[in-house]
């Protein structure tokens, strides 16, 4: 740090010579070192101390953003909003504005299948007013019972049953949830409750899509 | 001393040598810059918001129909409820028969036919509503059945679930849904 002394008695450029004119500024006498050094010291102190505000700083409010991505990938993807709205399947609209019920095994009906908890167990024909083919049931046409249904829900209901008497709950009885399409005829819904029911399920939540009006 | 005043050159020194010292790049700051990342971040969220379409759902709960227990007969009159959906419209049965069109009487005929080709839901809910005040004994009967041709859409047997659950007032009306099997 360069200092500058203090400069001893004398006189300066600017002091009146003894025979010529005054100059019209006398150079002031300098401070002492000690002073000059504490308010080096202060100047510098009060300086550093000031906050420096550059720019806007964001970054608070993006971390609070990423939290609510993560909050809304999260949510979404546990969901039954993150169910495929095709037009092989469009749930139905209801008025209805209770929580969706989230326990039980789900069973989509689309325009082309039923899926058992991701598992495709039969195809549904074009023509579903007369329920799944013939071959899935389990005597006849005229049957109510869909044996690839009824078999992928067993291994399901049987480990329902384990974890119930587990937690204590009922074991006698498991529940479902039900996807259907929109326009899924009422025979094929019946089959499904119907072979639901004979496995041993015996409480369906139909899953809506909640709308004010239909 | 307590008068001693630094000089021009003096002040003008301190405030050279008070300025703070600017710091080369490589001495800037010891934090990770995660602001790029950040607005990368931010840029998903707002994808993400934008594409995705919030979807509310509900769940209606049923039970499978029960067959007879053999249990006796129910010493108070009961409705008895059953909803017959066809493709002109609702067909209403009771225990006194039949409900008539026009629903105030019993009688053959479609209780509630469609009207300008569609099913009359509203029609079906003041129905519903005038069977259940019919008697004192039905105020405490939430059980419907509910049945329907074979080729009868989800969506309208929904829509008629919707309509038997509650009345205008948003009173529970029949909220307790059983499937019917035609045979």
């Amino acid at each position: 740090m360069a200092n500058i002394p203090p400069t001893g008695p004398g006189p300066g450029p600017g002091a009146p010579g003894p025979g010529g004119p005054p100059k019209p500024m006398a150079r002031q006498k300098p401070a002492s070192m000690a002073l000059y050094k504490r308010m080096l010291r202060k100047e510098i102190r009060r300086k550093a101390g000031e906050p420096e505000i550059n720019f806007l700083n964001i970054t608070a409010m993006l971390d609070m953003m990423t939290i609510i991505l993560v909050f809304l990938l999260k949510s979404l993807s546990s969901s039954s909003a993150s169910l495929p709205q095709s037009a092989d399947l469009t749930m139905p609209k209801s008025v209805l504005t209770t929580e969706a019920s989230q326990e039980g095994v789900a069973i989509l009906i689309s325009r082309s299948q039923i899926v058992v908890d991701d598992n495709t167990v039969c195809t549904v024909p074009t023509d579903a007013t007369h329920g799944v083919e013939a071959k899935f049931k389990r005597s006849g046409p005229t049957d109510l019972y869909i044996v690839p249904l009824a078999n992928a829900l067993q291994g399901w209901r049987e480990r329902d049953r384990q974890l119930r008497l587990a937690t204590g709950k009922d074991p006698s009885a498991s529940e479902a949830i039900v996807i259907a399409d929109a326009g899924t005829p009422y025979r094929l819904l019946v089959e499904v409750l119907f072979t639901l029911g004979q496995s041993e399920f015996a409480k369906f939540h139909l899953m809506v899509l909640q709308s004010s009006k239909k | 001393m307590a008068d001693e005043k630094l000089s021009a050159a003096q002040r003008s020194k301190i405030r050279r040598l008070s300025q703070p010292r600017e710091l080369a790049p490589d001495e800037e700051g010891g934090e990770l810059n995660i602001v790029p990342f950040l607005d990368i971040v931010t840029n998903v969220l707002m994808f993400v918001l934008a594409t995705v379409s919030v979807t509310f759902t509900a769940t209606i709960d049923t039970f499978p129909p029960r067959a007879g227990s053999g249990a006796r007969a129910p010493t108070t009159p009961t409705l008895g409820l059953t909803v017959l959906v066809v493709p002109d419209g609702f067909s209403l049965k009771a225990r006194g028969g039949n409900v008539a069109p026009g629903c105030n009487d019993t009688g053959p005929g479609i209780a509630i036919p469609n009207r300008n080709n569609d099913y009359d839901y509203d029609a079906l809910k003041a129905c519903a509503t005038k069977l259940k005040g019919a008697a004192v004994e039905f105020k405490d009967e939430m059980g419907v059945t509910i049945s329907g041709n074979p080729s009868i859409p989800y969506q309208v047997i929904i829509g008629t679930m919707d309509a038997v659950r509650k009345n205008e007032a948003g009173e529970d009306l029949f909220p307790e849904v059983s499937f019917g099997i035609a045979r």
